[in-house]
């Protein structure tokens, strides 16, 4: 009977969810941003809506989790996957740093010699390497942490 | 043990032959199909790297990588597309793992984007970034508008992990429903449940809001709960205030409890058990920034967070800088700040300065770096770490740079490290 009754349910939202979204009619964003941006932009200089929280500050690194949570939409329409990738990725084994050696404008994690300071940074914070190293590391890190 | 890891490669072999296989079929659809070859617009990036430098045990490393990311966008259609890149590495000295050679597929799928709605639906191995997930899955991904201002997103497939050691099957499958209100607010919720061996690996749920309630206000977040342990995982938040006269000013504020955020990892650095995780342990953390640009060109910064844990005290991470830059041409910075945790081995203090020009066709940037301990690690009071980069332009499509390192710290005396880079753009232009 539960079994019925959770297909009915699901049912029921499925067409629920089909009547709301034949109802919707909005237009996509803009695949890509009209205009190519070359350094990091303040949103807010051409854009007055929404879209002008998201203003690339020098703090922006640490909160732009939220917004690709919210808005990986967005931020498609000015970075490729390799974008996120060139941080974010499964079992990378060269830092972003090392790739980017010559950006040094970029906030960047882990610039210099981190191997040892990683041990104190993961004392005081150990949350903020788990939000990236939790589920996806490498053979490095497995050499001390087996 | 290795039955077990052995298991969990074969389902990462698994997951990877999958993914290869929608890439190959793809790559096949673009020869093959006339109407779709005509229409097809292909574009890439093949970043090639050297690295030279010491392992641990003094033996000396020298790989080559090559990372490849490639697009094929209109594919008959604009609004199909398909996205795939990975790398693969060779050691050509000694082997740092016990093996000669890597790679990884990062992503590949093949996407449909539609004009109307929002619509999106990816196939493949996705990374799927919607409330409490933040995950790389082999599977589908698919989000839409709906009416009054509500969205849906949905994934599932197999989860892509490093290291697990959970045998059977694996399965992840998740759900945001958002509402936004105009430019005032837009609220989430989701869920997230990951099987492993058909047992509940993870089952978390969470809200995520941004919220812009009048002008020059902006508070955003997320709290997520761990529907396993029955506890709150995390709560953070960032509320960002101005330009007031271009003064901005930003504060983070964020809950942690550890027993709850830390319960599934494949890292055992992150384990209750491990030792370096401090179990039924919960920390506050409180931070702000102040940043103002004296003029176009020239801004400055103070930034302060403070941490309060239940069981082990209480820590401060301050600092300041200075940027300068001027667009197109070149720029400077310098940086201090200060670690201070409730020991002396917790603290440090980190000073940087760099600079970065560019003539013609030419860029080259230099940065140095000194942590100055306040207890010696091995010996070392100072480990500081200084670079010399320059890449220059062959063409539009092609760029070559090297850089050289040199370290002192507290695991090396001396460590040199050179590294060298082609980078080729093929195809469109566009996006970062």
């Amino acid at each position: 009977m539960n079994t019925v009754k959770t297909k009915m349910v699901i049912l029921a939202l499925l067409t629920m969810l089909f009547g709301i979204y034949a109802c919707a009619h909005t237009a996509s964003r803009a695949m890509q941003h009209p205009v190519e941006l070359t350094t990091a932009p303040l949103c807010s200089d051409c854009h007055q809506d929404w879209r002008s929280a998201m203003d690339h500050t020098g703090d922006y690194l640490k909160r732009h989790r939220f917004y690709a949570q919210q808005q990986t939409q967005t931020c498609e329409t000015c970075h490729k996957e390799s974008f996120c990738s060139d941080c974010h990725a499964h079992k990378e084994e060269l830092k972003p740093s090392d790739k980017f050696k010559d950006s040094v404008e970029r906030t960047m994690p882990h610039r210099g010699d981190y191997l040892n300071q990683h041990k104190i940074d993961g004392r005081i914070d150990p949350a903020s390497c788990m939000k990236c190293h939790g589920r996806s590391n490498n053979e490095r890190c497995r050499l001390c942490h087996k | 043990m290795k039955n077990i890891q052995s298991h969990y490669d074969q389902q990462i072999s698994r997951s990877a032959l999958w993914s290869g296989a929608v890439t190959v079929v793809f790559l096949l659809s673009t020869l093959f199909i006339p109407t779709v070859s005509l229409a097809v617009t292909l574009s890439g990036d093949s970043s090639t790297y050297v690295q030279s430098r010491e392992a641990a045990d003094s033996s000396k490393i020298l790989r080559v990588y090559e990372y490849l990311d490639f697009s094929v966008q209109n594919m008959g259609n604009e609004t199909i597309s398909f996205h795939t890149g990975g790398w693969l590495r060779y050691d050509l000295k000694e082997e740092e793992f016990g093996h000669k050679s890597a790679n990884d597929l990062q992503y590949s799928y093949l996407s449909f984007k539609s004009k109307t709605d929002n619509t999106v639906v990816n196939l493949g191995r996705v990374m799927v970034f919607e409330g409490v997930a933040a995950e790389r899955v082999d599977g589908l991904y698919a989000r839409s508008d709906l009416m009054a201002g509500f969205g849906i997103s949905g994934f599932g497939g197999s989860p892509v992990e490093t290291g697990s050691d959970m045998p059977g099957n694996n399965v992840i499958y998740g759900s945001r429903l958002s509402h936004q209100y105009g430019d005032v607010y837009r609220i989430g919720i989701s869920a997230l449940k990951e099987e492993k061996d058909s047992q509940d690996y993870r089952r978390e749920e969470g809200i995520d809001i941004w919220v812009h309630p009048i002008e020059k206000v902006d508070l955003t977040g997320r709290s997520s709960y761990n529907d396993v342990t029955k506890g709150w995982m995390e709560q953070s938040y960032a509320l960002m205030l101005g330009p007031f006269e271009k003064l901005r000013l930003n504060g983070t504020a964020s809950w942690i409890d550890y027993d709850n955020y830390f319960f599934r990892t494949t890292m055992s650095a992150f384990t209750l058990q491990s030792g370096l995780i401090q179990p039924n342990e919960k920390v506050r953390a409180l931070g702000g920034e102040a940043s103002y640009p004296i003029t176009d060109q020239v801004l400055i910064a103070v930034d302060y967070k403070n941490f309060t844990y239940d069981i082990a005290g209480k820590a401060d991470y301050f600092g300041g800088k200075v940027k300068y830059s001027v667009s197109g041409s070149g720029g400077a910075g310098i940086s201090y700040h200060a670690m201070v945790g409730d020991t002396d081995k917790l603290k440090y203090n980190e000073y940087r300065i760099y600079g970065y020009k560019k003539f013609g066709h030419l860029n080259v940037s230099a940065d140095l770096i000194d942590v100055a301990y306040v207890n010696a690690i091995n010996g070392v009071k100072d480990s500081y770490s200084a670079s010399l980069a320059a890449q220059y332009e062959l063409a539009e499509a092609w760029k070559l740079g090297a850089d050289v390192a040199y370290s002192h710290n507290p695991d090396f005396d001396k460590d040199i490290r050179v590294f060298f880079k082609v980078l080729y753009h093929f195809g469109a232009k566009g996006g970062a």
